[in-house]
């Protein structure tokens, strides 16, 4: 077997894997099998078979890479920095390029086309919008039940950003482009207001340039890597002007910032990338935004994986919380995944489940009565697990609560 | 003899189809822990209980294949890979702390705990469990009970086997059996001491009752720079010899610095020759004088800097750093190959400039980074194996680093174990009457060759030579 | 040398020649125990030696008793040996690498005499502090401790390597003299409180401790809420005198310790004496049982003299006269909580249908597996151990 796509796994990225066997217990699904196989270092092994011909690339292959939530907690932890995300998203894109079963394409085109598609997601939005008024997503069954009940009401007419401006009310300090994201535009509106409206204040332009696309984080993560690479390309040109591009959700930040892998100019690209809570912290710590005293109150902070272990952001939301007067209070010292992973509670839902479980445990453990989360996916999975009892919120919508007195 | 699919049917018959595997996909990624080679894989067996596990290797034993057991997989002589086709089985689901006795100081868990989780999980006791190999944060308690696994802090506490008071294991002939007890001095032979560090060769560990060590109030670890190897190595030795018991003394060089400060960003001098991490612990009156006097001892040794952690966290970086250097290696070469001899501390200089000079002889990549309080050597050589020859050569200068060690009246291994891959180097430090010694030890544990075979001792050990029984037809 | 008479039938006659009777003149008479009696002793000067020995007595189904200062020679079951195998030849101190912090010393050498040596230079091997006239090696085969094994572990945590003359007659050594080994299957741990029962002992390496400057023993009323309250103590012990926690480190340390416990220390260590009752006990239970075990011996035999190793979870305690049904009691208690009750030394027939061990090892076909291997013609100390073996 020889690998047929240019996403391919690299040999010698395999081969920086020494298999010391540290990233053992911050893989989640290693934790709750205690399998091999059900690791980052079994997976890459696997992995290494196949692309020497020394494995078959058949179902069980499919299912050991499928199992992964593409966290990447592994390659925060990698003394030999293993580009593991990177590997997984090349491998998957090989088992779709291989394997021609309609579910997969399925998958693949709702994934790679369906969610850089507008109309599609509006009209999905509709449904959604619609769905809710009527409480029929109280009949959907399982993860993709709990998924639904995590969202947000989504508004009607369904909110968008794209091609929009804002100024500030003074002399404009700067300029920043903003991701819309595919869903984070209808289904997450507050967060983008709260996020522009802080940016407004610390004096820049906001655009939300109306050429970009879905980031295609998903698309990568389930190996539509054609579609993904078509819609980083896009992205680049679209956001070419704006020395910053601001990113609400950490998922598409994790993914923009790996752009270099995809497009030509992605690496350019992502550097120019900042996730919204590290611009805001940022903006903070210059003392070009506020801090407010203490007092409002305790928040579970819940660290997206692709925050914290694919960006490698860890205080800046603190500090966005601490800034806006809350008390940040730690819930996971290894910061494991929700379970969300994107798409994965479809694929895996009782893993999903025990993942989301483990971690609305650990909120409930330190008794509060909101947590803050910096990516969609984790967030639907925190309300869907926590039930309405406890609000999870965007730490910018926090500190933008904060900002303007409410 | 079962035939291979009676073999899994009757393994599924012990533990259900779904925690027996025998997919050549499965077994090719249990084929290999940490270290070089890898082994053929009959099955893999995940049980979840002593019953399950004694049903799981008498049914092995039925179909005459050996029992490999495995924890976490990060060994690095091979200990959990076999030599011949073998039924693999993995401790890691019996991951539970069963019961802790905070009084008495001990606890009892489950083979599959990983040795970091049960210091954490503990944490609200003011207890923890010494043994801190570099691999803790993934590594088993089974594991290294099988290893007797040590780390930097068994200078002050001593290894692994210093801190388990029991074992309860399922011996070759499938019985359950406690070696050991919760009260000191149990009657009868100290079995306990041989099963930890014997790889899994006289049994299948499947709960541990394990001492815990109470959390030094205070800790402070010091970060020196060297302009020369020898610089360092003197300061070990007069801090050993100043009456001085440091919780640890650890030394890594200047192409291990690089390596390990490039991941970790911890502040590590990459200008340095070597470096030292020394930490004392203990009574909060004391710790600052302590640490002064390394500091002044280094300052005599010409260190180059001296730095002081200001803070837990900052500790826990330079530790970070230090137990992530196994891995970093893979930085400058895919493969690496490393040794764990032991030799005394007043040798260290000496042994040391011999294994750069082997180094530079066989013109190899080497980076040191090693326990230099207990003297025990990690010379790692970081290589492809995927070039012919390669291989080879690396583990003929590895072996000529082994012999200038044992020469200077040191041992072969002092926390790693013997494996596969030193087996055949038992003979530098051992006579055939101390080989066959050890040859009836196993005997007596495993006459049939059931558990983990052909580990620590190299064919031919015993005196008179048996026909295995194990493969042969009934 | 010695030469084995020809026609020896396992009784108790063995010829020996004009060279080993020299060696046994030069035996000092206390180290020869009273009950050696008339059961001809050797004592070999090389490990080599005992091993021929031992290949003799194996050849002729001699049976073969070990023995060192005597101090321990009523544990475990009785042996009567047809020759005595001393270690009073074997007297030699081989090598002490201060700076190594390792010592060398032939199984013979007395322990004060050990101890006496490494305190000149500030070290310990952390052998019994009253060690009478036991020798280094007696006290690793009988596998006792001393009262700092709350702070430095057991003697075995202390043993790096053992040379074996095996019950096969052959010199085995195992281990290492490196602080930290894993190199094969460490027969030097297993013979640790062997009894005998693999062989004798005839040379042993010792991991040495620096002794601290500081040194302090402060009474106290509460040695468990004091062991609670206190970082390492060295040792924590109650007699019938009262209790008293034994302090080591710096000297500012000490005091410092000294002051939490609010005591007054008395500058250095004063070990209880050993007990010299003639019937003498060891109860063991894990830790937290140590106390009651206290309270139930006090009950039992209120005037009995007794050492309580808090944190460690011994009791010895003496009685002047046999009292079987109290004896029993306590017994019954220590098993009734997972742990043991040893009879350390008693006079022939006064604890009638007492096993010296009380409840023998759970992996007894192990231990009788592991004796065959070292033992196979059952010729060393056969008895010793519990289960016969």
């Amino acid at each position: 077997m020889t690998w047929v796509t240019p996403w391919a796994p690299d040999r010698s990225e395999l081969d920086s894997c020494v298999t010391c066997g540290l990233c053992l217990p911050f893989c989640p699904t290693f934790r709750l099998t205690g399998d091999e196989t059900a690791s980052p270092r079994g997976r890459i092994t696997a992995m290494a078979a196949v692309g020497a011909g020394e494995a078959e690339m058949d179902e069980r292959f499919f299912e050991m890479m499928a199992f992964c939530l593409q966290c990447r907690a592994c390659e925060a932890v990698c003394p030999s920095m293993v580009p593991y995300g990177k590997l997984q998203e090349g491998v998957r894109a090989e088992i779709l390029a291989a394997d021609p079963k309609p579910a997969r394409i399925a998958r693949r085109m709702v994934l790679g086309r369906g969610l850089a598609s507008r109309p599609a997601v509006h009209v999905a939005s509709l449904g959604i919008a619609a769905a809710q008024r009527l409480g029929a997503t109280r009949l959907l069954p399982g993860a993709v039940g709990r998924m639904a009940s995590g969202m947000r009401t989504v508004p009607l007419p369904v909110p968008s950003t794209l091609g929009r401006s804002w100024r500030p009310d003074g002399e404009p300090v700067g300029i920043v482009g903003l991701l819309s994201g595919c869903v984070m535009d209808p289904w997450f509106a507050d967060v983008h207001e709260a996020l522009v409206q802080i940016l407004r204040t610390a004096g820049y332009v906001v655009e939300a340039p109306g050429a970009q696309v879905c980031c295609g984080a998903l698309a990568a993560h389930d190996g539509a890597a054609y579609d993904a690479a078509r819609m980083a390309a896009a992205n680049v040109e679209a956001f070419a002007r704006y020395d910053t591009v601001v990113v609400d959700s950490a998922g598409c930040g994790a993914h923009l910032k790996d752009y270099g892998h995809w497009t030509e100019g992605g690496d350019d690209l992502a550097a120019r990338v900042r996730d919204a809570t590290e611009f805001v912290a940022h903006l903070i710590d210059e003392g070009a935004l506020p801090t407010f005293p203490p007092g409002r109150g305790r928040v579970a902070v819940q660290d997206p994986c692709h925050l914290r272990h694919a960006q490698r952001i860890v205080a800046e939301p603190r500090t966005v919380l601490a800034a806006a007067g809350y008390e940040p209070v730690e819930i996971d010292e290894q910061a494991l995944c929700c379970g969300a992973a994107g798409v994965y509670g479809l694929s895996y839902p009782e893993t999903s489940d025990e993942l989301g479980r483990r971690k609305a445990d650990q909120v409930m453990a330190v008794d509060v009565s909101i947590v803050a989360s910096a990516n969609p996916g984790c967030e639907l999975q925190m309300r869907g697990h926590l039930g309405p009892d406890i609000r999870v919120a965007h730490p910018v919508e926090l500190y933008w609560e904060a900002l303007s007195g409410s | 003899m079962l035939r291979p699919m009676d073999l899994i049917a009757a393994l599924e018959g012990v533990v259900g189809s779904d925690r027996v595997r025998a997919h050549p996909l499965d077994r090719r990624v249990f084929a290999k822990d940490a270290g070089v080679k890898d082994g053929p894989v009959a099955a893999v067996v995940f049980p979840e209980s002593a019953e399950e596990t004694a049903g799981c290797v008498r049914v092995a034993r039925a179909a005459g294949v050996p029992v490999v057991p495995r924890g976490a997989g990060t060994g690095l002589a091979g200990g959990a890979v076999p030599i011949e086709p073998s039924v693999m089985v993995v401790m890691t689901r019996m991951n539970r702390i069963v019961e802790v006795d905070e009084q008495s100081r001990t606890a009892w868990v489950g083979p599959g705990v990983i040795n970091l989780d049960l210091s954490r999980d503990l944490a609200s006791t003011g207890l923890h469990f010494a043994p801190d190999p570099s691999s803790q944060q993934s590594c088993t308690i089974g594991g290294n009970v099988g290893t007797n696994a040590g780390g930097p802090h068994c200078l002050a506490e001593g290894t692994t086997v210093a801190h388990i008071l029991a074992v309860e294991m399922v011996t070759a002939d499938g019985d359950i059996v406690i070696v050991g007890g919760d009260h000191p001095d149990p009657v009868g032979l100290d079995l306990r001491a041989v099963v930890v560090g014997s790889e899994g060769t006289m049994g299948v560990t499947t709960r541990v009752l394990v001492k815990l060590t109470e959390n030094p109030p205070a800790v402070r670890t010091l970060l020196i720079g060297f302009a020369t190897v020898e610089d360092a190595a003197a300061t070990v030795s007069e801090v050993i010899a100043s009456g001085l018991v440091p919780a640890a003394l650890e030394m890594m060089d200047r192409a291990m610095v690089r390596a390990v400060e490039n991941y970790v960003h911890a502040g590590y001098p990459t200008d340095a020759a070597a470096v030292l991490l020394a930490e004392v612990a203990g009574h909060a009156v004391g710790v600052d004088a302590e640490a002064d006097m390394i500091a002044r001892i280094a300052a005599d040794n010409d260190a180059t800097m001296v730095r002081l952690a200001q803070n837990d966290a900052e500790r826990a970086l330079l530790w970070k750093g230090r137990k992530s250097a196994f891995g970093a290696i893979a930085q400058s070469a895919p493969d690496y190959y490393l040794h764990d001899t032991v030799v005394p501390r007043t040798r260290l200089v000496e042994v040391l400039s011999q294994i750069y000079e082997i180094g530079e002889r066989y013109g190899i990549a080497l980076l040191n980074v090693f326990h230099a309080g207990d003297g025990n050597l990690h010379p790692l050589v970081s290589f492809d194996a995927a070039v012919p020859g390669e291989l080879d050569r690396v583990m003929a200068a590895a072996t000529e680093m082994v012999r200038v060690s044992i020469e200077a009246g040191g041992s072969l291994s002092g926390e790693h174990g013997i494996g596969m891959e030193k087996r055949d180097l038992m003979g530098l430090v051992f006579g055939p009457d101390d080989l066959d010694a050890q040859a009836r030890l196993r005997e007596a544990f495993d006459p049939d060759g059931v558990l983990n075979p052909g580990k620590i001792l190299p064919e031919g050990s015993r005196c008179f030579d048996r026909a295995p029984t194990i493969g042969a037809a009934p | 040398m010695l030469r084995p008479g020809a026609d020896h039938r396992g009784g108790s006659v063995t010829t020996l020649d004009a060279a080993t009777r020299r060696l046994l003149e030069r035996l000092r008479p206390e180290s020869v125990p009273p009950e050696v009696g008339d059961v001809p002793v050797v004592a070999p000067r090389r490990v080599e030696e005992a091993a021929e020995v031992l290949a003799f007595a194996g050849d002729r189904g001699l049976v073969v008793g070990f023995v060192g200062g005597g101090t321990q020679l009523d544990l475990g079951g009785r042996i009567e040996p047809d020759v005595w195998v001393s270690t009073a030849a074997l007297n030699r101190i081989v090598d002490h690498q201060v700076e190594d912090l390792t010592l060398v010393v032939q199984a013979g050498v007395p322990v004060a005499d050990v101890e006496a040596l490494l305190a000149d230079h500030a070290q310990s091997a952390i052998l019994p502090e009253t060690p009478g006239a036991a020798t280094v090696g007696g006290v690793v085969a009988a596998g006792v401790s001393g009262y700092r094994r709350l702070r430095y572990g057991p003697t075995r945590d202390r043993v790096l390597e053992v040379v074996l003359a095996t019950g096969y007659g052959k010199v085995v050594r195992a281990g290492g003299r490196v602080v930290k080994n894993v190199t094969g299957y460490d027969l030097s741990r297993l013979a640790v409180g062997s009894m005998g029962a693999l062989g004798l002992i005839g040379e042993v390496c010792l991991k040495l401790w620096p002794i601290p400057r500081g040194a302090a023993t402060v009474a106290v009323d509460d040695p468990e809420g004091a062991l609670a309250e206190t970082y390492r103590p060295l040792a924590v012990l109650e007699t019938e005198d009262g209790s008293a926690v034994y302090l080591t480190g710096t000297p500012e340390q000490v005091a410092a310790q000294t002051e939490e416990l609010g005591g007054v220390g008395e500058p250095g260590h004063r070990w209880p004496d050993p007990i010299d009752s003639p019937m003498r006990f060891s109860v063991r239970v894990t830790p937290r049982h140590l106390a009651g075990a206290v309270r139930m011996i006090r009950a039992a035999f209120p005037e009995a003299p007794l050492r309580a190793q808090h944190g460690v979870g011994e009791v010895t305690f003496g009685v002047e006269a046999c009292d079987l049904e109290r004896v029993v009691a306590v017994r019954h208690w220590a098993e009734g909580h997972g742990g043991a009750m040893v009879i350390l030394a008693a006079s022939a027939g006064s604890l009638p249908g007492m096993d010296p061990w009380g409840a023998p090892p759970a992996a007894h076909g192990l231990q009788v597996r592991v004796k065959e291997a070292f033992d196979p013609h059952r010729i060393c100390n056969p008895g010793k151990l519990p289960g016969g073996l």
